[in-house]
């Protein structure tokens, strides 16, 4: 699929880090090391990561796997930069994320990631292209170019012909992929999927799937969270978390 | 983002449920209607009042015979007999009395044609009309030789002349005035109201002719006094009681047989009276505006809970704090201002409305608007500013587990 580069993401993009410079060596994006995540609960603590060290490069496809509770949804949380570790050290796309404060969190979640969740987190009562568009939004584009490039990141994904359509009017397998023509449309360093086909039947799981495989084959970074090890099965690279390590 | 965006997106909000944001609206529509209608009716009841005072003449000073009180009973003004011709000759000649009009009054018939009706009639001299602020509309008033000879000529005033049917045409004509001729000089043009009593159902005749027809007596009901300047009032009212009192040989701390009235000081105390009526008026409507304006805050507070996961949402997909803040403040300052913005249409509608049934008019004042609008804007930001903080603060990821 030769789609994705007409998405705006030639090589005089901003943040475009996936076509630049091919013949040199992959670009280290993720790199996590002896990373904690302590929770205080009242009296109780709760160790959610304990010593995790993890590096992911630029193109990598990679599955986190692990059962619930095992402190993945909480990896994926400071990966997304919405959360901060409480020890160790997380540099993201060349940026340290330990002591970054909220706004610097969220200009980096605007730029380096796209999520995709099990949900969907579609806006509802608004449309297709208003919810593709609104990461760009907070990017401060102008109207005219938010849509123009909302509309192609959803033409790339097949929704053409689905642009003003509200979620509600949607199936989930359409709902998922709204949500990931919004997770690319900012053209963001890793595209981060939480559990994106739990709420999809099997065939549309199976579409969803692929067209994460057609990302990665375009050279995007590509992490997923699931419990499930068939999805994970799919990943070229898998990392199984247990009891907040990595196993 | 700039606020284009944050309205934009505030207006669809606001438009995907409409009957929430009307009614969230009404509050501030209230309150600010009330507040510009109430403050325009003030306005418009103490201008008309003051519009009639003024029409019974400016810098008017009106000498009435009998006392103030008499021992526990106060006469009835124009009762007594102890102001007379002389009185008013010599207060004329006071400095800062522009014009000086006695006035001597009597109820009889007057007939036209087939049509009667019992009029006032006020014998009095040439400067009347200056004093008491009127003026001729057809014809021409009572001049000097008229009131030095007591001739028989009569003018009018507009609701008179309706009553009797008389127009320009009936200039010249003859009209009896119990039972003797009289020659129409003049028809005044109408004045208004002031109070119970019109000022254009009257008949004005020479004060000579009235006490060689009617009344044959040197005294005066009341003198009526125009000063020459506003500045001039205290001391001209100040020397007129003096001389008065010495004419009428009352020793000082005796009780005066006459008072003088200030329209003035009429005027003054309408005005004060009115104007805090309508600060009240005001006050009280303003109260609207923030119990409204608490409306707004309970709503977007509801808002804020309603849409925590879309909070999220947008946290995750790069909304910084502030962004949140400033949709929310951006979509409650848009209720506000709207409900202002149809509480200022409405206020102005019942003030017009108000205005038509009581006959003042409708003034358009823009400072009213001007305070309203601003008044929920400050309302809007006041009560917008807690929820949209509240939304502002959320944890993204409480906020996307929020079901």
């Amino acid at each position: 699929m030769g789609t994705m580069t007409a998405l705006g993401a030639g090589p005089d993009a901003t943040w475009n880090h996936v076509d630049g410079g091919a013949a040199e060596a992959p670009r280290l994006l993720i790199d996590i090391a002896d990373l904690w995540r302590v929770y205080h609960l009242g009296t109780v603590t709760v160790e959610a990561l304990r010593g995790v060290s993890l590096q992911v490069h630029e193109g990598e496809f990679v599955a986190i796997v692990g059962p619930s509770g095992s402190g993945k949804s909480t990896l994926m949380n400071i990966i997304g930069c919405l959360d901060r570790p409480s020890a160790g050290t997380y540099v993201l796309a060349g940026t340290p994320v330990a002591g970054l404060d909220d706004d610097s969190l969220a200009r980096l979640r605007s730029r380096a990631i796209g999520f995709v969740f099990q949900s969907y987190n579609l806006l509802a009562r608004t449309s297709a292209i208003d919810n593709v568009a609104t990461p760009l939004l907070y990017q401060g584009l102008g109207r005219n170019e938010r849509l123009e490039r909302a509309r192609l990141s959803l033409e790339a994904l097949g929704l053409g012909e689905r642009l003003e359509h509200l979620p509600s009017e949607l199936s989930g397998g359409q709902q998922q992929r709204v949500a990931i023509a919004r997770a690319l449309v900012t053209d963001p360093s890793i595209i981060l999927a939480d559990e994106p086909t739990g709420n999809l039947d099997s065939a549309s799981g199976i579409e969803v799937m692929a067209r994460f495989h057609a990302l990665h084959r375009e050279g995007r970074t590509i992490v997923l969270i699931t419990h499930d090890h068939e999805v994970a099965a799919q990943a070229p690279r898998q990392i199984h978390v247990r009891d907040g390590q990595i196993a | 983002m700039n606020v284009l965006e944050l309205v934009r997106l505030a207006l669809s909000r606001l438009g995907s449920s409409r009957v929430r944001a009307l009614l969230t609206m009404l509050g501030i529509i209230i309150g600010v209607g009330s507040v510009v209608a109430l403050v325009a009716v003030g306005q418009g009841a103490t201008a008309g009042i003051s519009k009639n005072l003024e029409s019974l003449g400016t810098n008017l000073l009106t000498v009435n015979a009998g006392a103030a009180s008499t021992g526990f009973t106060r006469g009835a003004s124009g009762s007594a007999t102890t102001l007379t011709v002389d009185d008013a000759t010599t207060l004329d000649a006071l400095s800062g009395v522009a014009a000086l009009a006695p006035e001597l009054s009597t109820n009889q018939l007057v007939v036209s044609g087939a049509k009667n009706e019992t009029a006032s009639i006020v014998g009095t001299n040439e400067d009347y009309a200056q004093v008491r602020n009127y003026t001729v509309g057809q014809g021409s008033f009572l001049n000097g030789i008229s009131v030095d000879r007591g001739l028989r000529v009569a003018i009018i005033g507009s609701e008179t002349a309706t009553t009797l049917g008389l127009d320009a045409s009936n200039i010249g004509d003859a009209i009896k005035i119990g039972g003797i001729p009289f020659q129409l000089m003049g028809i005044l043009q109408p004045k208004g109201t002031s109070g119970a009593a019109s000022n254009d159902d009257v008949v004005i005749i020479p004060i000579t002719t009235v006490q060689h027809y009617f009344n044959d007596t040197d005294s005066v009901r009341s003198i009526a006094i125009s000063v020459a300047t506003a500045e001039q009032m205290d001391v001209v009212k100040a020397e007129a009681a003096a001389l008065l009192r010495v004419r009428h040989g009352i020793a000082s701390g005796g009780t005066d047989d006459f008072s003088i009235a200030d329209q003035a000081q009429l005027l003054q105390s309408v005005d004060s009276i009115s104007s805090l009526l309508t600060i009240l008026l005001a006050g009280i409507a303003s109260i609207s505006l923030v119990v409204g304006g608490i409306g707004i805050m309970n709503i977007m507070l509801v808002s804020v809970r309603e849409r925590t996961r879309e909070i999220g949402i947008r946290k995750a997909i790069g909304a910084r704090g502030r962004d949140i803040l400033a949709q929310f403040l951006v979509e409650a300052l848009t209720l506000s201002v709207i409900g202002g913005a149809i509480g200022v249409v409405l206020g102005i509608g019942v003030s017009i409305a108000v205005g038509q049934v009581a006959g003042w008019g409708f003034t358009f004042q823009p400072m009213t608007v001007i305070i309203a609008v601003g008044f929920s804007l400050a309302v809007g930001v006041v009560f917008g500013v807690w929820p949209a903080r509240q939304a502002a603060r959320l944890d993204p990821i409480e906020a996307l587990r929020y079901e």
